[in-house]
Parts: C-alpha cells; sequence; structure tokens
C-alpha cells in the first residue's frame, strides 16, 4: 500500500527533477523560478513572471517548452493585437465544389504551453481574450466553443519598469494566475556562468524529458495529498488575512490594502503546499509548506490602496508580516 | 534530526508490535505529553519557589531592621504559602493536550507537522491510502523519537536562583546580631520588647516582690511576670498591661501598714522608755529603728527582771513601760498591750507574768520589724512597677504620636537633673507631669540605680513631687509646647482631672482668682505607699548618730520640763 505510494511520490521527485535539471542546462540560477513554474505547470495553474527585460524570462519559457513534449506557441503582445490574433478565428473556405463555408483557424492559445510575452502591452480587450482561455481551458468563437488541450499552460511576462503604452492587467485576470514570480537580476556569478555558456560555438541542449500523460498523471498525484485540517485553517488564516476587514486583518493590510486574496490565493497555498511537500518527500502539507509558496500565490493578489500606491508598498513586505503574525497550525 | 530519531531508543521504549499506527502515534504523543508536563512542572515549580521566597526573604531583611512580630510573619508568610500550593495545584492539575504535544514534537524535530496531521487524520476518520500511508510513516518517526534529546530534563537556571535564595533566607536567619531573630527556631520579635532599663526594673521589682512573697505568701512576683510575658507576646497592648500593673499595684498596696505613724509611735515609745536606765538600750535601738536588737534588749531585760532587786529601777521601769502603753497609734496596739500588761505586773510584782509580758512584747517588736522591712518592700516593688508602667506607656504613646524629635517639654525639672536621653529609649512626648514642677529637684541623695531609696517616680504624672532619682525612668522628657490652652488646662485642679470622682471644670472659677472647691477635698493621685515614701525619714545612716547626739543635747531634761 504504501509501497505503491512510495514509488509514485519518488516517480514524481524524479520527474520534476529532471525538468529542472533539464532547465537548469539554459537557465543559470533562478532556482525559485523554475521550481515556481513548473509548480505552477503541476497545479494545473498559469504563470506571471515579472522582470525587466532580458533576464531570460521568455528564455525560461522557452525552454521549458523544450523540456517537455508539449506544443508551444508564443504570442507577442502589442497595442495593435487583436483578441483574433489570440484565439483564432473563422475564415471563409471553398470546398470541392466550390461552396462557401467557415471554418475556425486555431489562434497560438491552441496549445499546450503558450508565452504571452509582454501581456501588459496589449488592450484590455486582448487580455481578456486570456481569460476564458486560462480559467475554462476553452475558447468561443462566434457561437462555437472550443476545447483546448490540457495541459494548458499559460506564462505570461511583464516589465515593470516602461509603463508608458502599457495596460495594468485587471484584477480578474491577475486572479487567474497561480503564481506571480518575480525575475530578479542575476548575480555576479550567475552572470558567470550565462556568457560561459550563450557566448561559445555551441549553446547548450536540452532533452525532451516529460510528456503529456506524464505531466497529466504528476497533477493526479498532487491533488492526492492530503492535506490535515489545521494546516488547511492556516492557509485560510493567511489568506483571509490579506483582506483589510477584520477579524484576520493586519494592522498593514488594513493601512494599505484595498482588497484581499480571493479564495483562489487559498487553493494556491494548498496546491503548492502539496507540490512541495511531494518534493521533500512527504506525504502531508506542512505550515512551512503554505509558508513557503505564499509569496508567490499571493503577492498579485493583493491590490494595494492609494497610499499604499503612493508609499510603494511591497506586497512582499505585507505578506512577510502576515505570515510573522498569523500563528501556526495548532 | 540525527538525534531526534534515536534507533536504540526504539529497543526500549517501541510500543507493543500489534499496536496499530494510529495507536503507535497516540501512545507516543501521551509519552511526550507526559514528559513536557514533568519539564513544565519542573521548571515552573522552581521558578514559583523563587517568585515565593522573594516575599520572606523580603519579610527577613525587613525584620532585621524592623524586628516583626510571630503573627505578622505567620500570617504573611501563611498568605504566600497557600497562594503558592494553590499555583502549584493549579500547574500539576493543568494537563496538555497530545495535540498540543504533537505540534510541540513537530516544532522540535522538525518533522513539518507530519504528527500534527497524522493525529488529526486519526481523529477525523478519513481513509485513503494516502492518509494511511502518511499515517504509517508518523508512526514510524513517532516510535523512533528520542524524548531524553528532544526534551531532556536539565536542571533550570531558576533552580540555581531559588537554591541560592534559599541558602540566604538561611543566612539571613544565622546572621549573629542581637536583634535578629531565627524564623527557623520559630523565634520572633515580641510584641513589645523591654529596653534594657525596663527589663532592669522588671528584675528588681520581681526580686523585691519575691522577697515580699516570702513574708507575706503572695504570688504577685509571678502575676507580674504573667503580665510583662502576655504584652510581650502581643496577647494585650501597653494599656492593658498598664491596666494590669496597676491592678497588681492595688494588690501590693492592699493592707499598708501606715508605717510614719507607726515610726512616730515607736519613736514615742521609745522616748517613754529611754526614761528608765534598764529600758533605756531598749528604747535607744528603738529610736533607732533597730527594732529586732529593742527586742533582744527587751529579752535580756526580761531575764535580768527577776535578779532585779532595785524597787526603784522597778519602779522607774513600770513607769515607763505604762507610759509607752498609753501610745495607741494604729499598729502598735499589741505592742501597747504587751507592755501595759509588763507594767501591771511589775507593778503586782508579778515577775514571771512580766517576764512573758516583756518576752511577749519583744516578739511584737520583731514582728513589727519584719512587717516594716515587708511593707518597705512592697513599696519598692510598687514604685518599680509604677517606673515599669510609665515606661511602657510613655513609649507607647511616642510610637502612636511619632513624636520623636517634638519639642522639648517645658518642664525644667527632668533637665535639670541633666539626664541625657539614652539610644533606644523612646522618647516621653506625653509627660506632662514633672514639667510643671519645678519639683524635680532630686531629693534622692542616695539615688543610685538599684539602691532602695532611688526609685522615686520621675514620671509620674501631674504631680511634680515625685522627683525621680536616676533610679526612675531616664527616658528623656518631653512634650507639647506650652500653649495658652495648655496653661489653661493646668489651671484645673490637677488631682481632679483623672482621679476624682467627679472631674470638675475649674477653668471659670479659675479666671476670677477665686476657687469653689476645697482644697482639703482634693484626693491626691498618690498611693500610699507613696505618701509612705515621701513621708520615709531619709536621713543618711552615716549622721544619724550625730543628728541622734545633737537632738539628746537640747533635748530638755525632765527637770525643765517640770519647771515648765
Amino acid at each position: 500500500m504504501s509501497t505503491a505510494i512510495d514509488q509514485q511520490v519518488a516517480t514524481f521527485q524524479g520527474q520534476f527533477k529532471r525538468v529542472k535539471e533539464e532547465v537548469s542546462k539554459v537557465i543559470v540560477g533562478y532556482s525559485e523560478i523554475i521550481d515556481g513554474v513548473i509548480m505552477s505547470l503541476l497545479a494545473s495553474g498559469h504563470v506571471l513572471l515579472e522582470g525587466v527585460p532580458g533576464l531570460g524570462k521568455t528564455k525560461l519559457v522557452s525552454t521549458l517548452s523544450d523540456v517537455m513534449r508539449l506544443k508551444f506557441s508564443r504570442i507577442q503582445f502589442t497595442p495593435d493585437l487583436m483578441p483574433a490574433d489570440i484565439t483564432g478565428t473563422n475564415v471563409v473556405q471553398e470546398d470541392a465544389l466550390g461552396e462557401k463555408f467557415l471554418e475556425f483557424q486555431p489562434g497560438p492559445i491552441f496549445s499546450n504551453i503558450v508565452l504571452a510575452d509582454e501581456v501588459n502591452r496589449a488592450t484590455p480587450k486582448t487580455q481578456s481574450a486570456l481569460l476564458e482561455a486560462m480559467e475554462e481551458r476553452s475558447v468561443t468563437v462566434g457561437k462555437t466553443t472550443h476545447k483546448l488541450d490540457s495541459p494548458f499552460f499559460v506564462l505570461a511576462t511583464q516589465n515593470p519598469l516602461e509603463m508608458e503604452g502599457t495596460y495594468p492587467l485587471p484584477e480578474a485576470q491577475l486572479d487567474r494566475f497561480f503564481m506571480k514570480l518575480k525575475v530578479d537580476y542575476p548575480t555576479v556569478d550567475s552572470l558567470h556562468t550565462i556568457l560561459n555558456r550563450t557566448t561559445k560555438i555551441k549553446e547548450p541542449e536540452v532533452d525532451r524529458v516529460l510528456g503529456q500523460g506524464e505531466i497529466l498523471e504528476m497533477r493526479k498525484t498532487v491533488r492526492a495529498v492530503p492535506i490535515a485540517r489545521p494546516v488547511q485553517d492556516y492557509a485560510i488564516r493567511i489568506t483571509l488575512a490579506t483582506h483589510p476587514q477584520p477579524p484576520y486583518a493586519h494592522s498593514l493590510t488594513m493601512k494599505y490594502v484595498r482588497y484581499g486574496s480571493s479564495p483562489r490565493g487559498s487553493q494556491a497555498l494548498v496546491i503548492g503546499g502539496k507540490i512541495r511537500a511531494l518534493l521533500n518527500n512527504r506525504l502531508h502539507v506542512s505550515g512551512e509548506d503554505v509558508r513557503t509558496v505564499a509569496y508567490g500565490a499571493l503577492r498579485h493578489r493583493i491590490l494595494l490602496n492609494f497610499e499604499g500606491e503612493a508609499e510603494r508598498i511591497d506586497p512582499d513586505t505585507i505578506i512577510k508580516e502576515i505570515l510573522a503574525n498569523t500563528p501556526e497550525p495548532k | 534530526m540525527v538525534g531526534v530519531l534515536d534507533l536504540n531508543a526504539r529497543k526500549e521504549k517501541e510500543p507493543v508490535p500489534s499496536m496499530s499506527d494510529k495507536e503507535i502515534i497516540i501512545a507516543s504523543l501521551r509519552r511526550v505529553e507526559r514528559r513536557i508536563r514533568g519539564n513544565r512542572l519542573f521548571t515552573e515549580l522552581n521558578l514559583g519557589v523563587s517568585l515565593f521566597l522573594v516575599i520572606p526573604l523580603v519579610l527577613k531583611l525587613w525584620d532585621l531592621f524592623q524586628p516583626m512580630r510571630a503573627v505578622t510573619i505567620g500570617f504573611t508568610v501563611g498568605i504566600w504559602v497557600l497562594l503558592f500550593l494553590s499555583f502549584l495545584i493549579w500547574r500539576i492539575v493543568q494537563k496538555g493536550t497530545i495535540e498540543q504535544a504533537a505540534a510541540s514534537v513537530d516544532k522540535q524535530a522538525q518533522l513539518q507537522d507530519e504528527l500534527k496531521s497524522a493525529l488529526w487524520f486519526i481523529n477525523n476518520q478519513r481513509s485513503s491510502e494516502w492518509i494511511n500511508a502518511q499515517i504509517y510513516r508518523a508512526a514510524r518517526n513517532a516510535q523512533n523519537l528520542n524524548l531524553d534529546y528532544l526534551y531532556p530534563r536539565h536542571i533550570p537556571r531558576t533552580s540555581y536562583l531559588a537554591a541560592g535564595m534559599i541558602l540566604l533566607f538561611v543566612s539571613l536567619n544565622f546572621v549573629p546580631l542581637p536583634w535578629n531573630h531565627n524564623w527557623l527556631t520559630l523565634q520572633a520579635a515580641p510584641a513589645f520588647a523591654l529596653t534594657d532599663k525596663e527589663a532592669a526594673i522588671l528584675k528588681q521589682t520581681e526580686e523585691l516582690l519575691r522577697k515580699a512573697e516570702k513574708l507575706q505568701k503572695s504570688e504577685l512576683a509571678a502575676q507580674l511576670e504573667d503580665v510583662v510575658q502576655q504584652l510581650q507576646e502581643g496577647k494585650i497592648d501597653a494599656q492593658q498591661a498598664a491596666q494590669m500593673l496597676d491592678q497588681i499595684q492595688s494588690q501590693l498596696e492592699e493592707g499598708n501598714l501606715d508605717t510614719a505613724s507607726i515610726n512616730e509611735g515607736l519613736e514615742e515609745m521609745a522616748k517613754d522608755l529611754q526614761q528608765s536606765e534598764e529600758l533605756e538600750p531598749t528604747g535607744n535601738a528603738m529610736e533607732g529603728k533597730q527594732l529586732n536588737l529593742a527586742a533582744d534588749e527587751l529579752r535580756k531585760l526580761a531575764e535580768k527582771l527577776g535578779l532585779m532587786n532595785k524597787p526603784d529601777a522597778s519602779k522607774e521601769m513600770q513607769k515607763s513601760l505604762q507610759q509607752a502603753a498609753e501610745n495607741t497609734r494604729p499598729g502598735l496596739e499589741e505592742l501597747a498591750k504587751l507592755l501595759k500588761e509588763a507594767a501591771e505586773n511589775l507593778k503586782d510584782e508579778k515577775q514571771e507574768l512580766a517576764q512573758q509580758a516583756l518576752d511577749g512584747a519583744a516578739q511584737e517588736l520583731e514582728n513589727i520589724q519584719q512587717k516594716i522591712d515587708s511593707q518597705q518592700l512592697k513599696n519598692m516593688a510598687s514604685q518599680q512597677i509604677q517606673n515599669l508602667k510609665d515606661s511602657i506607656q510613655q513609649r507607647q504613646q511616642a510610637g502612636q504620636k511619632g513624636a520623636k524629635g517634638q519639642q522639648q517639654a517645658s518642664g525644667k525639672g527632668q533637665n535639670a537633673q541633666g539626664q541625657k536621653p539614652e539610644p533606644g529609649q523612646p522618647p516621653d512626648g506625653e509627660s506632662q507631669s514633672a514639667e510643671s514642677g519645678t519639683d524635680g529637684e532630686p531629693t534622692d541623695q542616695a539615688g543610685q540605680q538599684g539602691q532602695p531609696g532611688a526609685m522615686m517616680p520621675g514620671g509620674s504624672e501631674g504631680t511634680g513631687l515625685m522627683p525621680g532619682g536616676k533610679g526612675g525612668s531616664d527616658a528623656p522628657r518631653e512634650g507639647a509646647a506650652t500653649s495658652l490652652e495648655v496653661q489653661l488646662q493646668q489651671e484645673k485642679v490637677a488631682g481632679m482631672q483623672d482621679g476624682g470622682e467627679k472631674p470638675e471644670n475649674l477653668e471659670e472659677s479659675s479666671k476670677q482668682e477665686r476657687s469653689r472647691l476645697d482644697y482639703r477635698n482634693i484626693k491626691s493621685d498618690l498611693s500610699p505607699a507613696q505618701k509612705d515614701l515621701l513621708n520615709q525619714d531619709r536621713i543618711p545612716w552615716e549622721y544619724r548618730p550625730l543628728i541622734k547626739d545633737y537632738f539628746q543635747a537640747i533635748r530638755p531634761t525632765p527637770k525643765q520640763q517640770d519647771k515648765k
């Protein structure tokens, strides 16, 4: 009984490890970012990567798609990008008899891994085209709804500096991302490694180690991990603490937060915790797991008020305070 | 984690193999809970003892500066013991839950909420392969917990503190200071501590009373001792002690002899007896208050009576005895009667009966001497009791008013004696007595401490007539500054304020320079013993022969008397 589960866990860990190793052949450093991206994939979620240009966000996503035997497409978001450019559209076709008919031409969203590069440069109308796809895993064109293949994984990137001519993602859309990961500037050592790898004749190549079926199996494994009520309660209390309303609100939250996390935040905490538990060879979720994933899962779900924005409060600061002040599971 | 999951421990502490995973987890958690509770109790006990010891320590330190009574110590320490016991019982009764034990062991052993989760799954029956696998893993880890590593039995720092405090407390009890009381041997400060001087007075009084007891078989010394003991134990206060001392004084003064009258009578008798040549030695001895000698002389005379062949001498003797027998002073009736019998028998030439009468008179003289001695002892004891009472009352009043350092009393009589306040002697804030007086001149030239006759009451209230020698209270006499009100108070007749049956306010009369009260009706505050002491002859022994010779020299001869 336990041997089968142990085997399942070991397989999960092995596959995760292999994916990470392959990605790490190309992407230097960013271990936590890679973990976060893979975790989001295994949690059936989507990732928003935020960082200045040139840090390898797009490279990370493309490498990930290379490592997996999955269909990959990239959409460069621009102000003139139309929703149909993403979802696809019906085009007029002519059959052998010369009769014309409408045929759906799938857009780039019909892939397993979709890179929405610089997602905040497109208009809200176009951005919202992603909404249905990200949440419903389907696209409706005209009167027809087209199902997306599973796994469907959106990796969006955005540049936090060049705000001119950008359209910040609406709250509803932000909430649909499982995690928001911040890509920081690499360290000196990492830069050396990057230069060593990318300035030679032969760039590192990655192997495809994970297929669609394996990913879906891993997703099932994640969902099977049990979580005790106290730990789940802990995750809920953390989520509620992001709300400015009592009774769980923290003083910092009350002062700087307009809206706290939605229940999706709690889901992200629990599922993220489960993945982390498996990675640590545990069959239960711990408070530590919840705490570890809290930053990625909650930072984009905390909407600052005017005062918070004016004082340039980092949501991570609020999360840190919340974690420090929320009693651990009893 | 190496030490946390101790495989060796498994051999010793492994629950029975037949136990299920759930039972293993619960048994292990109960074991953890017991260990945590034991450690917690030990720590809290030490902390509690340390905190508890603060109070006795503070009390003990305080006691070194201001000794406390057993009641105070017992009450305070008793309350703290009760509080400590309550705290102890509360902590012992308070058991932890296995959920708390699970949370604790998860944290200590870095098990990442494993046991906590397993316990929750056990308590909330949810069967799934994953849950069972989780419980299985948790059971294995719980089984291998090394409690000695996770929850070592250590001696908390507070135990050193507690030990130090206990040591300090014991040491403080054995500090070799005269005023330190060892609580460990159930010693505490008496409710009322006698000063050295008061203790000396008490000892002297007891000795006097014991001597008096031998003469009169009273138990006043025991009563006095009992009063002082009760005062020291706090069973009575100083006021009550003073009242009880009053009672003892009253008992002491019951049946007092009017020694002044007796002395005068004896002197008169002596003069009468001196007129006879045969009785002159007896008269001389009686005049010199040597009654035992006088009795001996009388017995010698009685023996010689049968051999006497001088009718003139016998007649002279008979006449002297007859004259002496006419003295009817109180206390001398029996002596007078016997002398009269002797005179009559001599007159009737009944030698034997005369001898018997003279022997009887000698015996009576010895009895009188004994009574006078006893009376003198009682007087002195009474005076000592008065001094003791005054001292105790003054200290109590001084303590109540905190009148230390107040203005000096107006009475110069005390200061005139050059008395200095002694350290430890309480100031007399109330003494309005001798102050008025003038009268504080020391009359007792032999007033050495401890000598009979030196115990004149320096502190007797309101009289100003009893100046204290050194044998009296040496306490500095202080009182409130004299004000107009005080002067008016003084214009009241002092004797009426306390002693009179119906105190009468004479201020109005006094202002009119007239008194409606007959001075003869004013009762004196003085006891009969005090009056006796006042009336006593204070002639120093060494001058007595000279004075006697002087008065004998200027004494009118019988011829001169006849001429008159």
